[in-house]
């Protein structure tokens, strides 16, 4: 009897060693599944860089990178890539341009500036402009945006230097006439000086405006598909990441910083750019560095809207010419050259999706890097 | 600095903050309005007796006896036309020959413009092209029509110092003095008759499949294309993600191996759409040959790889908000590790976990680069389930960038275009909204 009871208390050797065996065989299966994504990595760099070897192994590197004649299909084919990369790196620095002022100054606000109940309305838009396909963007550059910009450019760009520049500009007057101020307080009374001080500023920075947008509203623009339309709709792409990313980051900062600021006697505009920012600059930094990726590696956008010319702008910062990116190349010229599987203009591809795989991995560790360092800073 | 100045500064500080929030939700409206406002015309529009022509000798739809009475109706208005048409005809045969010269090519651009229009002439014979046997059948396309009818366009080129400017001119001027003039006044004054325009609520242009290259019928394939993707990506994605969750929040002792997988998973998450399609076409297609061309199959794998770092991350942190005290209460009932994951961790994390996939669905079916080399086909019929396996399949984000690029009658088929970036982005946005709820009301729970 108490035999009995002892066997159904306590297992037997065989029937413990059983059940650690199939824990074990069980956790391994799960680690198997689990290591999936650390194997999708790695084929993917391997079946990548498979296919573009042969490439520079044909080609070598120099023509890739350094030469700006692009006829993959001319016999002899010419594989200059350089124009791709600078057209690439225009349209993501335009994408910057837009995206990270922007972004800051949103995640700034979402974090401390508007009330909860506002945030809660505010949030869903970024996530709606975050969701919205990118297919649906390209559509929009192309069919509503680039025929705008084609037939109002001059109009769209000097409203637009009114409402980006405008506010800074009013800032700015602000800053530097306070500071003036602060230099003839010894020679004339504050009174006098205000009132000739400010509306100098002012007026001066007013004309500059004024000769700026003057100025751009004479651009003629010949086509709408070209690297600033392109640059506008990816920046827009890119604020979700941004601004996400970034207001996480002010979010770590802490109460405790932003109290100790408050009680020094800093305004909320102080804390923030004096205590905040640089106290989250690292997660600021990774935020901008996502915000590169999504705009680097998004293809239907460019594909649709950049005019695909693989040329570099002249002078190279021209933004209002068309221009051509990797990713537009990519799926743009798979096309053709799937049919002849193995030559070099197929391969060529692959180089060019190596260099991006590359970009990305690259960036990603960096960023990845700077969150971990930053949260060890801050205690976390 | 002096106080006022501080103050001053501080607001126009937050003002550039909620001027930067503005802006956003400004760019969100001017991209949404023009999708949704044109997107909704190719579903409720104007649709002409031709339209409804099509609607009944297509897809076998509508009232025949009706049809026929308004048929008849438009035929009796677009009587008088072919008439001045015929004597037209007449008086260019009694006509020397240098001036019936000079008339015929005007006339037959006339003709054209108008069997655009109208339709083939009756008595014509019938054309080949499907898209050449019916008139307008929107309102908007058949005013734009009768316009190319009324006026000519020609290019002037008088400054030599500028670019050519297009003029418009009044093809009545041409033929005035002939037969041929009072049609041009007709036909502005009769339009309607003839056409017989009526509010229509086509919300078949979901389910209909699309003849003649989307020059009529609705997106039917493309829509069906779409769904097959995503499900078929998320068959495979959520298993593996989830379970590579579970993995990770519930048995991985942190280390070396388990930071390793970690980054690998966030590399995964960085690589552009388009490298995925270029692996896929690579691996998938090449190397270990899923299917012979490109397949529903091959399309959904690539996809599923593409959303797994978005499932895996979105079910951790659904599995880390469970409170410990759930998890531990079940251990110390004597449940083992993987009894507690499934009836207690995984249901109290199912609405999290949800919320996630239903994202990733979004993502899914709105991803165009991942699908170019390997599942989408510009023209194709709705699928069976198990052609999937083996076949390719249009799909909506690949059509959208195909109506609008390579098209041969792109500004034709605006409508058909809007309708399919309306019907998208609708999809896309309903589960993003619906995540929305799902995270309000677990919110809401866990606040109690």
């Amino acid at each position: 009897m108490s035999k009995k009871a002892n066997t159904s208390l306590i297992m037997s050797d065989a029937a413990s060693r059983q059940q650690r065996i199939s824990s074990l065989l069980g956790q391994a299966i799960l680690f198997l599944i689990t290591s999936l994504s650390t194997i999708t990595v790695f084929f993917i760099f391997y079946f990548i860089l498979k296919d573009a070897i042969p490439f520079f192994k044909s080609e070598g590197f120099k023509e890739f990178f350094t030469t700006t004649r692009w006829y993959p299909s001319g016999s002899p084919a010419e594989f200059g890539a350089l124009p791709i990369f600078v057209g690439t790196g225009l349209v993501t620095l335009g994408a910057i341009v837009v995206a990270v002022p922007l972004g800051i100054a949103a995640s700034v606000c979402l974090s401390d500036l508007l009330p909860f109940n506002v945030r809660q309305i505010v949030k869903p838009v970024i996530e709606i402009l975050a969701a919205i396909p990118s297919v649906a963007y390209g559509f929009f550059a192309l069919v509503v945006f680039a025929p705008l910009l084609q037939n109002h450019g001059g109009a769209i760009l000097s409203t637009g230097v009114w409402i980006v520049l405008g506010p800074i500009f009013a800032l700015l007057t602000m800053v530097l006439g306070d500071l003036l101020l602060d230099k003839l307080r010894n020679t004339m009374s504050p009174k006098v000086a205000t009132s000739i001080v400010f509306p100098i500023l002012g007026t001066l920075s007013f004309l500059f405006l004024y000769r700026l947008s003057a100025n751009l509203s004479g651009v003629e623009i010949s086509s709408g598909t070209n690297a600033l339309n392109v640059s506008i709709i990816l920046g827009i792409m890119a604020l979700p990441t941004v601004v996400s990313v970034a207001e996480d980051a002010l979010q770590a900062a802490g109460r405790e910083l932003r109290e100790g600021s408050y009680a020094l006697g800093a305004t909320r505009a102080e804390t923030i750019i004096k205590t905040i920012i640089p106290a989250s600059v690292s997660g600021i930094l990774a935020a901008v560095i996502l915000g590169v990726m999504r705009a680097i590696g998004e293809t239907m956008v460019v594909w649709m809207a950049s005019g695909n010319a693989a040329r570099i702008p002249e002078p190279w910062y021209n933004m209002l010419q068309p221009v051509r990116t990797l990713t537009a190349t990519i799926a743009g010229d798979m096309g053709e050259a799937d049919h002849v599987t193995g030559s070099s203009r197929f391969h060529v591809l692959f180089a060019m999706a190596f260099c991006l795989l590359a970009f990305s991995f690259i960036m990603n560790l960096i960023s990845e890097i700077i969150v971990k360092r930053s949260r060890k800073k801050l205690g976390k | 600095m002096r106080l006022e100045t501080r103050k001053l500064l501080d607001k126009a500080f937050s003002g550039l903050g909620l001027i930067s929030i503005a802006v956003m939700a400004i760019a969100l409206l001017l991209i949404l309005t023009p999708i949704v406002w044109r997107g909704s015309k190719a579903f409720i529009f104007k649709g002409t007796i031709e339209h409804r022509r099509v609607m009944l000798e297509l897809f076998d739809r509508g009232n025949p006896e009706k049809f026929n009475q308004e048929s008849a109706d438009a035929a009796a208005a677009r009587a008088p036309v072919y008439q001045m048409m015929e004597a037209f005809e007449a008086e260019m045969k009694a006509m020397d020959r240098k001036k019936r010269k000079e008339y015929k090519a005007p006339f037959r651009e006339v003709e054209n413009a108008l069997e655009e229009l109208l339709g083939p002439m009756p008595g014509q014979r019938t054309p080949v092209l499907l898209r050449q046997r019916y008139g307008q059948t929107r309102w908007d396309r058949a005013l734009v029509k009768l316009h190319e009818t009324l006026y000519s366009e020609e290019w002037d080129y008088s400054n030599a110092d500028a670019m050519g400017v297009l003029v418009e001119k009044p093809r009545v001027d041409f033929f005035t003095g002939t037969e041929l003039e009072p049609l041009f006044q007709y036909l502005e004054d009769y339009l309607p008759e003839m056409m017989q325009p009526k509010t229509t609520f086509y919300y078949q242009f979901i389910t209909d499949k699309s003849k003649d290259s989307h020059i009529f019928g609705g997106i039917w394939p493309e829509v069906l294309g779409t769904i097959y993707l995503t499900i078929g990506a998320m068959i495979f994605a959520i298993p593996m993600g989830v379970i590579a969750a579970i993995y990770l929040c519930e048995y991985a002792k942190e280390g070396r191996i388990i930071s390793f997988i970690r980054i690998c998973i966030s590399t995964l998450a960085g690589v552009p759409s388009i490298v995925f399609g270029l692996f896929g076409l690579a691996f998938f297609l090449n190397t270990i040959q899923v299917s012979d061309s490109k397949s529903v199959l091959a399309g959904s794998l690539t996809l599923s790889l593409l959303i797994l770092p978005t499932i895996i991350r979105s079910s951790e942190e659904a599995i880390l908000a469970v409170p410990r005290a759930y998890k531990e209460a079940s251990l110390g009932l004597g449940a083992s590790r993987w009894h507690t994951v499934l009836t207690v961790i995984l249901p109290a994390a199912m609405p999290g976990i949800l919320t996630g996939i239903v994202i990733s669905m979004g993502r899914a079916a709105g991803e165009t680069a991942p699908i170019i080399f390997t599942a989408a086909v510009s023209v194709g019929a709705p699928l069976k389930i198990w052609e999937t396996l083996s076949q390719p399949t249009p799909a909506l984000p690949w059509n959208i960038y195909n109506l609008c690029t390579e098209h041969e009658a792109v500004d034709e088929i605006r409508h058909v275009q809007y309708g399919m970036v309306f019907t998208l982005v609708a999809i896309v946005l309903l589960l993003n909204l619906a995540a929305i709820l799902m995270r309000a009301r677990i919110s809401k729970k866990l606040r109690g």
